[in-house]
């Protein structure tokens, strides 16, 4: 067991403490609060020092592994939360977001999967930082897209779709941008900028659907349009198949991305 | 009048789903290499020569003011998204089955129409419109229509000069140069899980390094890859694809597209929806 991944549990729960505090504080004001903001700002404090301490004690990035993925993604989701709540001031967002990445918080303490020094050969390359880091923060923003298209579609609400459109802006923009330098990888690395891969269809599955849900975006920007948060609710469920959902697929046995289960 | 129009389009576009369908079983995968260079040349002028038919006729034409409608976008999209679907669910996904061909015949030539009405307003060019959408033509376009062109082959090497390298069915065929291992450095770490491999490869008397993720490019069109490295050999990859700059002007050009699009975030104005990203 490397050190940095031993404190995890004490991270988690300073993490845990400040962030659900935040999220309370946010709640239960009615005002856009500093105090919420200060919090959660303290929590993502902690969890980048967690990470740079696991990033100097593995001599790696940290972005291998599937656990190291859900710990960027954790940190993102509580950057996106409260990027959202500082610009749009929904009480509520930083509650979901926290919520979510605590699902990811306490998966990565159940079962923390292979945190090792290794970085074998395929991943040594200028591409592998930016690819995954912007990845895992493009998967924030949809994720925070996908709740507030979610609340929209319960509760009938088209005042969220000036946020929920933002999100998916900058979501797809860090997507395109994650899935080219992958591109530009994959030529360096196997030849072709794409090939097809089970990864690689379902990155395209999901690019199209979030680029449906950006051209069908409602016209007015006031307007209930349920097939939109549908649209946007399934880019998101397609990009969950292509972040872990693929590995339990039969085709992964024929992907040469493999080294990230 | 307009929703049965869309009517017929929709009956139109499931006939030739089902026909390509048809296609896959009967003669089974789309057959690539007839369209090997200038009969790919050719057929892309042929087809550039229709979509401008296409585009002058777009306020005439029903199959025109369809691939300008918001139902074209659904099915552009639509259609991404079923094919990564189809493909990601396969076992061995083929992209050259017939059904994929058309599809992405279907987005590059929506794609082509949009970007001609749109790249450019009375104010000026749209330089983000332009570099996304220009950029994805030229990225799927130069995959798309440089496939035929694009050559794979790998060739076992060791310490005696080789030239006889195999395609990916296993036909030979010679090289113009030989490819001989002078030297190679294999790293395993304390689990024995491997951390670097390296191979110095003579090719026609001149050593090149060559390792993952770094290639050696031979020609501007031909890339050589290490795919394994054992004791006293290594398998390496010959790529030539004449098109790759052209995927990679497609690329950068997404790349700076997709920048602008974070910076600049959703901008309304005008009354087509497809223009807006």
């Amino acid at each position: 067991m490397m050190l940095g991944w031993n404190i995890f549990p004490i991270v988690a729960a300073i993490v845990a403490v400040l962030a659900v505090a935040g999220a309370v504080v946010a709640l239960v004001r009615k005002e856009r609060s500093g105090l919420a903001m200060g919090m959660m700002c303290a929590a993502i404090v902690a969890m980048l020092a967690f990470i740079i301490t696991l990033w100097l004690t593995l001599q790696r990035p940290p972005l291998r592994t599937m656990g190291e993925t859900r710990l960027w993604y954790s940190f993102f989701l509580l950057v996106a939360g409260l990027f959202t709540y500082a610009r749009w001031r929904y009480r509520w967002i930083m509650s979901f977001s926290t919520l979510l990445a605590g699902v990811f918080i306490l998966i990565n303490i159940l079962k923390p999967e292979i945190h090792d020094q290794g970085l074998m050969p395929a991943l040594q390359s200028v591409w592998f930082v930016p690819h995954v880091s912007v990845y895992m923060f493009s998967y924030a923003l949809l994720g925070c897209a996908t709740l507030l298209s979610v609340v929209a579609l319960v509760s009938r609400r088209s005042d969220l779709n000036g946020a929920i459109e933002r999100l998916l802006y900058g979501g797809i923009a860090f997507l395109s941008i994650g899935m080219l330098t992958g591109s530009l990888w994959a030529k360096e690395a196997w030849g072709a900028y794409w090939s097809w891969d089970a990864k690689e269809a379902w990155a395209a599955a999901t690019w199209g659907l979030y680029l449906l849900a950006l051209h069908v975006a409602p016209a007015t920007g006031k307007r209930y349009d349920k097939a939109y948060y549908v649209v946007i609710v399934l880019g998101f469920l397609a990009l969950q198949m292509c972040w872990y959902g693929v590995n339990y697929l039969p085709s992964a046995a024929e992907s040469v991305h493999t080294y990230n289960q | 009048m307009k929703q049965r129009s869309n009517i017929r389009i929709a009956i139109c576009v499931a006939v030739v789903a089902v026909a390509m369908a048809v296609m896959d079983f009967a003669a089974g995968s789309f057959p690539v290499d007839i369209f090997r260079f200038p009969v790919n040349i050719l057929t892309m002028a042929l087809w550039l020569a229709l979509l401008g038919i296409v585009y002058k006729q777009r306020a005439t034409s029903p199959v025109a003011r369809f691939m300008f409608s918001q139902s074209a976008v659904w099915l552009s999209f639509s259609l991404v998204a079923m094919v990564g679907i189809v493909l990601g669910l396969e076992r061995r996904p083929s992209s050259d089955a017939w059904i994929v061909v058309a599809a992405i015949l279907f987005i590059l030539s929506h794609l082509v129409l949009i970007t001609l009405r749109g790249w450019r307003t009375a104010q000026g060019i749209r330089w983000r419109f332009t570099l996304l959408h220009l950029g994805l033509i030229l990225a799927l376009g130069a995959g798309f229509w440089g496939a035929p062109d694009r050559e794979q082959l790998r060739i076992a090497v060791d310490r005696e000069p080789n030239d006889e390298a195999y395609t990916m069915s296993g036909t030979p065929r010679i090289l113009d140069y030989t490819l001989t291992l002078e030297d190679y450095d294999i790293r395993l770490d304390d689990s024995g899980m491997p951390r670097h491999y390296e191979a110095v490869i003579g090719i026609d008397g001149t050593s090149h390094a060559i390792r993952v993720n770094h290639p050696y490019a031979r020609t501007w069109q031909e890339k050589i890859y290490l795919i394994s490295l054992g004791d006293e050999y290594c398998i390496l990859e010959i790529v030539r694809e004449p098109w790759q700059w052209l995927s990679m002007a497609g690329i950068v050009m997404l790349i700076a597209g997709a920048v602008m699009m974070f910076l600049g975030g959703p901008r309304r104005g005008g009354n087509d929806k497809t223009e807006r990203v």
